[in-house]
């Protein structure tokens, strides 16, 4: 129990990191159950709100700004998100979900604007601009994967200018985040992953991971004082199979170990010389970062506060039995906090750091906070006309109820019938939907917008379902794909006034679906042409033929009268005759 | 089912057709099929109606309709106006300038003065499109003031006020050598000291003051006409006033410029970047040296152009790996770049210099402060540390001053920014196009003003040349309505510009110029007109003809015959 509290402590520590200094970065990583492990990147730069409309970019990446300018976008928000976070064996997600987003790319930011039709025009600039920005196809962000959420976001910095902000959210959950979108998210960071921190991010070990989400956020915060700074956050946080991240890049396929080095359950009646039923480790792996992130940390980044709490940019959470050796030329800090669960370090500026943890059979382990909620999200049905969504949401808490907000966005080809909906609560008759926002969609137009905001009481588990018909696509509307199917984005449900709120929020996602559409045979067009032209010139042909022609008594018939037959007959009779003589 | 050959064979010997005698005549003849009857001539005739008929629809409706409704839509373009103005038939840019003369004299004194100048004035120049007129100012206080005869016989009214290039005032003196002549920095009025007895006599047709004016005005101008001279001999068309023959190391020169300036825009981004390979210098007096440094040169240049401006830091700035590193040289006692070598300097695929968002083209000027251990930094030939990049920007390498410190510093204060931004506007200066001469920098903006003119209405001229060849070239593009509007605007504006040189009001054709030339780019540049361009006719009769074929075997199967028939009735064939 101590160390449960002592995460919580955790959590609020990394959470007010950073307050005034201009660019901050730490990593936080975290042994989790089955050898995996969380490494969380966190970086901040701050830049005067005066500098920034004036263009004098100093730690804001000028590319970034001049596009938010040009949009008009006060406040941004883009996560890139790859795998699914295991909450059954991982726990709590980090950022409490707040700095993630749903599998593929999400989007969403307050735009200033006059009205409704400039705000999506601004939009449609700033996707189109970040499209190109992080090489990903946010331009595909249309009207019909744009939503205006009313209840589920709320701006995160301080806004001066607030009925003029419309927030716009997008979702792209059929794009795969790859390395071309890490790139450009390293340009933006002052150190450019050449110092700091961010020398450790790989593309080959981030896309690699579990899962993996990277999310930058940009928000105006204002002092009492009225001075107003604009604050960006890159963060990317990823879960590492460390198994999988040591094996070396070159000879990547795993290879079962010798049967010597094997622990082999020895109660098992069949274990033998040749049989072996083994055991789970029960060791904690050993590893070090050179070995985990395929590179070395080259040192601090030193633009980040020489003294304090904010120099101190590698964390790792682990039991305070785990031996952590330091490996490193250069001179460092280290300190302890929250129960010594959590030490921090220094780094060295200009020489090479690493942490090496040998392999140690553990006798305490960290309790990891459980999430506030459970939800996972399925298709049910069958057919290719119609189906049904069914969303099981699960409130693992024994004593406290939890309000959420439960959002839907889907695409315009998936219709729902609204009054198929159906929320119950096991073991209990009331209605947990206390309030329900929906936006019906317009066939090609725009998507489906629903809001639910939902009751779930303690220890409970809340099913929602409902039917919805799919419709038919025309033609040209099929990606090449089609029958893969079509990505259906995932559900956010965001909890209402959670217990240790940080102004972020609280987020938790469901998976994202795959829809089958009844997918037409595509040579179907040209079938079409041929049929009706084959048809409509046999109709011409009788038509013309009756018109035409003249009608004689069959015994009428000249021999040989015309035709390629009768040319051929009459070539046959000659030849007959010939032969005959 | 008979042929039309076996009812002409049948028709010519048989008589009656259904009389049961003749039938038994036959027997004997043939064999003992029976012929079939002769065919009425009203039922040949409808059958020939009829095919005919069925023709006429096909050629007259259906293929006429099959194709309209299936070809792509060309609007139509004056092509040949368009090909006109490529080959500069229509518009033969002239450039009239006034110059005022302001002359402290008797009125009759200073017209004669302005006479025998201008005479002076047309011998000396070659340049028949570029010539200076003459004009003389009203004395302050001269009665009836609308009034003066200038020499070439127009009135200077008050609204061509704006449009004089230069003031020329005479200043009587007493002292110094006489005569002398001063132009001044920030105005355009060239001061011309004088005494009295400088002053031509009415009687005499040249006099040295005439002539020294004369020929300060001519060399005031000589850059401006070479520029001018030099655009009109490379513009091709525009085979007008080539009597001013460029020596070949002008040409040379004057091409050098022209490469290295920029395209004209109405908005150009600026942006500063400080590059350091390192984590030092991390932050710069940037505004302030912007303000003192940069603004009045901008805020000159805001009549032809605006400006926006941007900075931005970005550390840990590496040279590309395809680069040649520096090399230490002992003579200089600093690391050198070699010449051939700055071109790979900026480092493309790593520093982030991406055009600014917004119409208009980025000029980049870009501060590199090296390591500390490869400082001073400098170019091997001839020691220089900045340089410019024709039509992309400027860099300069700011080695850090105290280079006995052992660190750089961490902080570029707005002295240490100086030597940079004077670099930078001169590097600004060369890539807008302003020419060396003369001193005054108004006349050198005017100067600019007509040159960028000239320039935009031959390249809008010649785009909507190149257009009207994409036009002809490629019959299968479609052309929509807008690119029509678009070349009726731009010819236009092209005609404006035209009178506007014509009329030496310079401002205003550049403001044609430009209208002009947008108008051209965006009907070139036309999105819709790229789409078809891989679709082809053949691709069109290829699918519509599973119905084509069918449908035209029988009828031209038929109409063969018929015509066969008709020839046989005409010219009977004689039976074996």
């Amino acid at each position: 129990m101590p160390s449960f509290l002592s995460l919580l402590l955790l959590s609020i520590i990394l959470a007010t990191v950073s307050a005034g200094s201009d660019y901050t970065e730490r990593l936080l990583l975290r042994p989790l159950p089955q050898s995996a492990l969380l490494a969380s990147f966190n970086f901040r730069s701050n830049d005067s709100q005066l500098s920034f409309e004036e263009q004098n970019f100093r730690y804001f990446p000028r590319s970034l700004g001049q596009i938010l300018q040009h949009a008009h976008t006060k406040e941004l928000h883009l996560r890139f998100s790859l795998g699914r976070w295991d909450a059954e064996s991982w726990g709590q997600r980090p950022w409490n979900g707040a700095r993630e987003g749903g599998t593929g790319v999400e989007l969403w930011a307050w735009v200033e604007a006059d009205d409704e039709d400039e705000a999506f025009s601004r939009w449609l600039t700033l996707t189109n601009a970040l499209s190109g920005l992080f090489c990903a196809s946010l331009n595909f962000i249309d009207a019909t994967k744009t939503i205006r959420p009313v209840m589920s976001f709320q701006p995160e910095g301080d806004h001066s200018n607030a009925p003029n902000l419309h927030l716009l959210h997008g979702t792209l959950p059929h794009e795969v985040v790859c390395t071309e979108n890490l790139t450009p998210f390293l340009k933006l960071l002052p150190c450019k992953g050449k110092a700091g921190i961010s020398s450790l991010l790989d593309g080959h070990k981030l896309f690699d991971a579990s899962w993996q989400t990277m999310s930058i956020d940009v928000r105006p915060t204002c002092g009492i004082d009225g001075h107003c700074t604009l604050e960006m956050e890159q963060s990317v946080d990823m879960v590492l199979d460390i198994d999988r991240s040591k094996r070396p890049r070159d000879n990547p396929i795993p290879r079962p170990l010798p049967i010597e080095e094997i622990k082999c359950d020895t109660s098992k009646g069949y274990n033998a010389g040749d049989t072996c039923y083994p055991l789970d480790k029960s060791s904690e792996p050993s590893w070090n970062l050179t070995e985990v992130f395929g590179r070395s940390l080259k040192g601090a980044c030193p633009l980040t506060d020489q003294e304090g709490e904010n120099a101190e940019t590698v964390c790792i959470n682990t039991p305070p039995e785990r031996t952590v050796d330091v490996n490193t030329t250069g001179s460092y800090i280290e300190s302890r906090a929250v129960g010594d669960t959590l030490r921090c370090y220094k780094l060295p500026t200009g020489h090479d750091f690493d942490l090496n943890l040998p392999s140690q059979q553990m006798t305490t382990g960290l309790v990891l906070p459980s999430p506030p909620l459970s939800a996972a999200r399925s298709i049910n049905g069958h057919g290719q006309e119609r189906g049904s969504i069914q969303t099981v949401i699960t409130n693992p808490s024994p004593t406290s109820a939890v309000e959420f907000v439960y959002l839907e966005s889907l695409p315009w080809f998936m219709k729902p019938y609204l009054h198929t909906l159906r929320a119950r609560i096991s073991a209990s008759p009331e209605n947990p939907v206390l309030e329900t926002y929906y936006r019906p969609a317009v066939d090609r137009l725009r998507g489906t917008h629903l809001e639910l905001r939902m009751r779930i009481p303690a220890a409970s588990t809340l099913t929602l379902s409902y039917d919805f018909e799919k419709a038919i696509l025309r033609y040209t509307e099929y990606p090449p794909d089609a029958n893969r199917g079509f990505d259906v984005a995932p559900a956010v449900i965001s909890l209402i006034d959670p217990a240790a709120s940080d102004g972020r929020g609280q987020y938790v996602r469901t998976t994202s679906l795959l829809l089958p559409l009844p997918t037409p045979d595509f040579s179907m067009p040209y079938n079409v042409i041929i049929l009706t032209s084959t048809v409509m010139a046999l109709g011409f042909g009788n038509i013309f033929n009756l018109l035409v022609r003249r009608f004689v008594g069959a015994e009428e018939v000249v021999a040989g009268g015309g035709g390629l037959g009768a040319l051929v007959r009459g070539k046959i009779d000659r030849l007959k005759g010939l032969l005959g003589k | 089912m008979s042929t039309p050959e076996g009812v002409d064979a049948s028709s010519a010997p048989v008589t009656s057709s259904d009389g049961p005698g003749s039938s038994s005549t036959r027997h004997g003849a043939a064999t003992s099929r029976r012929q079939p009857p002769p065919e009425p001539k009203d039922s040949l005739w409808l059958r020939r109606a009829v095919i005919l008929s069925f023709w006429l629809v096909v050629v007259v409706l259906g293929l006429p309709v099959w194709w309209k409704t299936t070809a792509i839509y060309r609007a139509e373009l004056p092509l040949q106006t368009m090909t006109d103005w490529a080959d500069g038939k229509i518009c033969k840019p002239v450039f009239p300038l006034r110059i005022a003369v302001e002359a402290p004299i008797a009125q009759q004194d200073a017209q004669h003065l302005v006479r025998t100048t201008q005479h002076a004035l047309d011998d000396l120049n070659d340049f028949s499109a570029h010539h200076l007129r003459l004009m003389l100012l009203d004395p302050p206080l001269a009665p009836n003031a609308s009034q003066q005869v200038v020499p070439d016989g127009s009135i200077l009214e008050e609204n061509d006020k704006e449009n004089i290039a230069l003031l020329v005032r005479l200043v009587s003196v007493e002292t110094g050598t006489t005569p002398r002549s001063r132009l001044q920095p920030y105005s355009p009025t060239l001061d011309v000291y004088y005494t009295a007895n400088q002053l031509p006599s009415p009687s005499s047709t040249g006099s040295p003051l005439a002539t020294f004016i004369a020929h300060e005005l001519h060399k005031i101008f000589a850059e401006e006409q070479a520029r001018l001279a030099y655009l009109l001999s490379t513009t091709s068309g525009a085979r007008t006033a080539k009597s001013k023959s460029l020596s070949a190391e002008t040409a040379a020169e004057l091409e050098r410029q022209s490469t290295r300036a920029l395209k004209y825009a109405p908005t150009y981004h600026l942006t500063f970047s400080l590059f350091s390979p390192t984590y030092l210098p991390s932050a710069w007096e940037i505004e302030e040296a912007l303000q003192d440094y940069l603004s009045p040169l901008l805020d000159s240049f805001r009549s032809i152009s605006n400006f926006t401006v941007d900075t931005q830091v970005q550390l840990y700035s590496t040279f590309s790996p395809s680069m040649r590193q520096p090399e230490y040289d002992d003579v200089l006692k600093a690391w050198t770049l070699r010449k051939e070598d700055l071109s790979g300097f900026i480092n493309a695929a790593e520093w982030p210099l991406s055009p600014s968002i917004g119409a208009g083209p980025t000029v980049n000027f870009a501060l590199y402060v090296p390591d500390q251990a490869q400082s001073p930094l400098l170019v091997k030939e001839n020691g220089g540390n900045s340089w410019l990049v024709p039509q992309w920007g400027g860099i300069f390498i700011l080695n850090p001053a105290d280079a006995h410190e052992d660190s750089t510093p961490s902080f570029l204060a707005k002295d240490a920014l100086a030597p940079a931004m004077h670099a930078f506007s001169d590097q600004l200066v060369s890539l807008l196009g302003l020419p060396q001469s003369p001193a005054s920098l108004p006349l050198r903006l005017s100067t600019l003003t007509r040159v960028r003119a000239a320039s935009l209405l031959f390249s809008a001229s010649s785009t909507l040349g190149a257009l009207a060849r994409l036009y002809r070239a490629l019959p299968s593009i479609p052309v929509p309505d807008m690119v029509a509007q678009s070349v009726d605007l731009t010819a236009a504006h092209l005609q404006h510009a035209c009178d506007s040189l014509r009329e030496g009001r310079f401002q205003g054709a550049l403001e044609h110029a430009r209208i002009a030339e947008g108008e051209a780019e965006k009907a070139f540049f036309e999105r819709s007109m790229v789409g078809q361009v891989y679709f082809p006719d053949e691709h069109k009769v290829a699918v519509y003809l599973p119905l084509l074929g069918p449908v035209a075997v029988p009828l031209i199967m038929a109409g063969l015959k018929e015509l066969k028939s008709m020839t046989g009735s005409i010219f009977p064939k004689r039976s074996p």
